[in-house]
This record gives C-alpha cells, structure tokens and sequence, in this order.
C-alpha cells in the first residue's frame, strides 16, 4: 500500500488542495474546476488496490485484459503567487458497507495524502464539501469555514460570503465534518498542519439528490480563489447550474403546495436556518419522498 | 496470517488451487468444492480468521441454522491439490486474496488457480452446460485450448455495475505471476436458488479431465437424472410452466412476472419440503 509518484516536482512552498466526492459533489466539482483551470499536471497516484473494489473489468478474447479501480491522483501547478499541489481521490474509501469514508482505510488514506504534502514542505491544506443548510435553492450558497487551528480565525473572518461555525444559525460553533474531508483536517491537525475545510451550503432537501450543485462549488470557488489570490473563473460553471436548476425548478414544482410554501419561508427570513426545529423536522420528512435518500458524502452536521 | 491448525506431512510438489465461494449463483463453488473434498478424501489444513473481513456484528442465520464466516483450506496430496471453500469477503478483498494465495503457497508452490463461478443464464435447463472461461494469462489460455473451453469472449463492466470477486482475484493472481482461470457456468435462472447439477458436472468434468482426478461421476449423473425427471413432471402437471420453459426453449424471452412464477414454482418443486409432483 502506497504513494507512486512519477515525478518528483520542485515546488516552493505550496499548499494542498484536496477533494473528494460527496454530496452535491461540491468539493470535488471544485476541485477539479481549480485543477482544469490552472492545467495542473499529474506527478503521482496512491495505489488503488489496497483501498477500494475494481470499478471496471475489461475481457478481450476471454483473457482478463484491465481491471480498473477509483483513482487517486496528485497534480502540481507553478503559480505566481503560489505553488499548488491538487489530490482528488473519484471515491472514499471505507471499511464497510458505506458509502462514504471511516474507519481504518479512510484513515490510512488520509495519512498518504498528508505524507505527500509533508514530502512537499506543503504550507497547508484545503479540503471542500458540503454544508447540509436549511438554505433554499435560489439562493447563494455562503461557505461555512472550519480551520484546524485557532490562530486561523482571524484571517478567516474578513472573507465575503462565508461563516464559521459559530456564526451560523443555532450552531454555537459546533458541529461534526463526515467523510475524508473531515477527516483529513483532524490528521492534519494531529500533525501539526494547518489546515480549512470549505463548505458550500447545500440545501437540506437536496442533499440526497443523485447530481451536483455547481451552485455551491461557485461559491466554494469564489472564496478559494480569495484565499489563494489565484484567479479562478467560477463562471465556467455556470452552464451546468443553469441545467441541475432547471432540473430542481421541475421537482420542485411537483412538492405539495404546503411544503413549497414553507420552503419559500427560507427566503424571507434574513438569515436562514432559523427555521424551528419542528419546521425542520416536518420538511425533512416530507421532502424525503420525492428525493431518494443517498448515502455519501462529506456533511457538515 | 495465523499458522496452520494442522500440517501436511509433506509439502505439496506443484498443486494445483480451486477455489469456490459457498455463497454462488446456485451454490455452484460450495457444491463442487463440498463434492471434490467428499471424493478426493481432502484433509483440512489452514484457514483464514475472519477478522478484518467481515463485519461480525452478529451472526446470520440460513436455512434455520446460525452461519459465521467459513474459509478453509483442503488438500489432496495424492492429487496434487488444494481445495479452498469460503465466505466473499466483505471488505480488505486484495488482502483476503493474497491470504488465500500465501497460505496455499506455505503448503505448495501452487501451479495454477481455478475459481468456480455461477452465472445467472436466463434460459432453459435443457440447454446443454456450457463452460465460459476467463484467463489471467495467455500462456494458461494456450495450455487449455485442448480442452475447447474458449468463446474469444469481449466484456466490459455496464454501467452501473461492479465488477466480480472472481475477477478481483484473477488480477491479484496476476499481480504475483500465478496462472489463473475463472471458469464460469451459466445457470438457469430458475435453478439458481436451488442447484443445479448439471452445472456441477461440467465444471466437475473438466477438473477431473485437467487434473487426472479420477472421479466416478455416477451419483451426481443419478442427480443431474433425478433433478431432470421431476422438472419434466412439473411441466406435465403445470402447463403454465411447461409454457414458459418452453418459450424460453424457443429463445423468447419471459416477463419479470412470469420469471418470478416459474422461478418459484420449480423452487417449490424441487426443495425438500415442496409440493409433491
């Protein structure tokens, strides 16, 4: 089990930017839109076979000719300002049934992620998902942010259109990131790395559906591109916004007239996720019906 | 890996491993393994533990009786073989692979690896059995082509879809040079919750041909005979059915509702406790 680098890049300092999928594929849409942007390279993969099921097997002439797995793969850029390091991994890995990352395997994926960034002197690391919010479709998605260490808040707090924990609604600065993305950041934490996770918000009642929300990844994108002071043009997401919310607008004409109404009330209020619990709890079940349940991703609860 | 519970007087000289899962498509690996340690007097040598690759939150239960994780190692020194029968595992696969092939390894280099395989064939049981291979490596495709088994099958995985455990293990066994085949069986769909004999046999006979197993075939024909006299009494007693093993006999293809009543009824029929016909 390992790290197989075809290079070795020299880098000056760079940061980590790492995603997974998820729900929404928030961070993974992000990630790529950052790695196709900036025609990041490949330098290096983590073995598959150790962490996941093959997801594809090819027999020419009954011989076995391929059997592929997710893949895992590392990207360095040369910037100006900054020298990049991007990992995007096309499933998480786990122990069990689940979709979604724990247990030993999602740790042991964790640390041969980081022990690549140590190896590049990497300054910090950047993980991206999704915030499960009591926000509505039409909306803009705000990015919650969550550092791995205290001295980070400060800087954190000046950015447009994001949060921390505890300025969002009924949250008193608590709450848990599942999956890698979360994980990541504690093992970053644990060596000494600092680290954020972005989180794009993501409405509640979408956050089983079974396609992206680009919306959130614009958002994620903008306050990246921020942090790192690397143009990164979020506009070129606009098209497949456009095309998932038509397609949201279509099954959402569909949810009883009681429901929708309720929904439309996140738009009034000015700060969402105010909403009573009961309101919440009363949707969820409703809205569960009309969108199949899934089970991965990185959620902020 | 834990060691051994018992050991082989000797080392086995070049043995040749089958490998078969108790949990296949019409209990295809758990029969024939079962069959070819009844015949070949196999000693049980080693096992796999089955920590790390099965959830052991509980146990199931099946057919009445509780059931755990069961992966053992057989041998036949005299013939030179080793016989592995187990649970897919639920997790860890690569290095629940390369357990298999280390602990068979500790008792013999082995020389090659067949891995038994049901697949649902959504035809009629009068169709003769026919044996699907899928090789690791050229040089074992060539060494077997006396056998005829070969399609020049092409396959990718759909959409959707994973590929098998078989395949899995296949590649592992690339990884370490060892030649391996999976020799796949399609099974009628509505013998899969059963057994099929037949199918047994096919894979049985090839073995036996391949490894110089010298097996008397008489009791599982007398099955295979047994099992097609009471479908042909379920077909003259239920004409509906006879209808649908007949379209599927011409090729056509039967509803899901019709696949479901045929699937049952031939299940009742043929388990113990079934209708009496």
């Amino acid at each position: 089990m390992g790290v197989k680098l075809y290079k070795e890049p020299k880098l000056k300092k760079p940061d980590i930017i790492v995603g997974w999928p998820g729900i929404g594929n928030i961070g993974i849409v992000t990630v790529d839109t950052i790695r196709e942007q900036i025609q990041a390279e490949e330098f290096g993969e983590i073995e598959a076979h150790d962490f996941f099921y093959p997801s594809r097997v090819t027999i020419k002439a009954d011989l076995l000719a391929d059997l592929e797995f997710p893949r895992s793969r590392f990207y360095y850029k040369h910037l100006d300002k900054k020298d990049l390091i991007i990992f995007t991994g096309e499933e998480q890995p786990t122990d069990g049934a689940r979709l979604y990352a724990e247990g030993r395997k999602a740790y042991e994926m964790a640390n041969l992620v980081l022990d690549v960034a140590e190896k590049f002197d990497c300054q910090r690391v950047y993980t991206s998902g999704a915030a499960v919010s009591l926000v509505h479709h039409r909306m803009k998605p705000r990015v919650w942010l969550v550092p791995n260490k205290k001295e980070l808040l400060g800087e954190l707090k000046r950015i447009d259109n994001t949060v921390l924990m505890s300025e969002v609604e009924g949250r008193a600065g608590q709450g848990s990131i599942t999956g890698l993305n979360g994980l990541l950041l504690g093992v970053a934490q644990k060596r000494g790395l600092p680290g954020v996770c972005l989180m794009g918000e993501i409405p509640d009642y979408l956050s089983g559906a079974p396609f992206p929300y680009p919306k959130a990844s614009k958002s994620v994108l903008e306050v990246i591109s921020h942090i790192l002071g690397i143009p990164i043009d979020s506009s070129k997401l606009d098209g497949m916004d456009a095309k998932v919310l038509e397609v949201i607008e279509n099954l959402y004409a569909q949810l009883p007239q009681e429901i929708i109404e309720r929904i439309e009330q996140r738009t009034a209020v000015p700060a969402p996720g105010t909403i009573t619990e009961e309101d919440q709890k009363w949707i969820k079940e409703h809205i569960d019906e009309f969108f199949k349940k899934g089970g991965k991703g990185d959620e902020a609860t | 890996m834990k060691q051994p519970r018992l050991s082989l007087r000797r080392r086995l000289k070049s043995p040749a491993l089958i490998v078969g899962w108790n949990t296949d498509v019409g209990k295809l690996g758990l029969k024939v393994t079962e069959y070819l340690n009844n015949k070949l007097d196999s000693e049980y040598i080693d096992e796999i533990e089955p920590t790390d690759f099965f959830p052991l939150g509980g146990v199931t239960i099946e057919d009445d009786i509780v059931r755990f994780p069961e992966n053992k190692l057989y041998a036949c020194p005299k013939r030179d073989v080793m016989i592995f029968k187990g649970d897919a595992p639920s997790y860890e696969w690569y290095k629940f692979f390369n357990l298999i092939l280390d602990m068979s390894e500790h008792h013999g280099p082995v020389k090659e690896v067949y891995v038994i395989g049901g697949m649902v064939l959504l035809g009629a049981h009068t169709t003769p059995r026919e044996l699907v291979p899928v090789f690791n490596s050229p040089e074992l495709k060539q060494a077997l082509s006396q056998y005829n088994l070969g399609k020049n099958m092409d396959y990718q995985t759909p959409p959707g879809q994973r590929p098998t455990l078989n395949s899995f293990l296949l590649w592992t066994a690339r990884q370490r040079k060892k030649p391996a085949v999976s020799l796949w069986v399609p099974i009628p769909f509505y013998l899969v919750a059963v057994e099929d004999p037949n199918a047994q046999r096919k894979i049985l006979e090839f073995l036996d041909r391949r490894l110089n197993l010298n097996i008397d075939f008489s009791d599982i024909d007398e099955e295979a005979r047994k099992q097609n006299e009471k479908l042909e009494r379920v077909r003259a007693s239920f004409p509906e059915i006879n209808d649908y093993i007949s379209k599927l006999e011409s090729n056509m293809r039967l509803s899901e509702k019709e696949n479901e009543e045929l699937a049952k009824q031939i299940q009742e029929a043929l388990t113990p406790k079934g209708l009496e016909v």
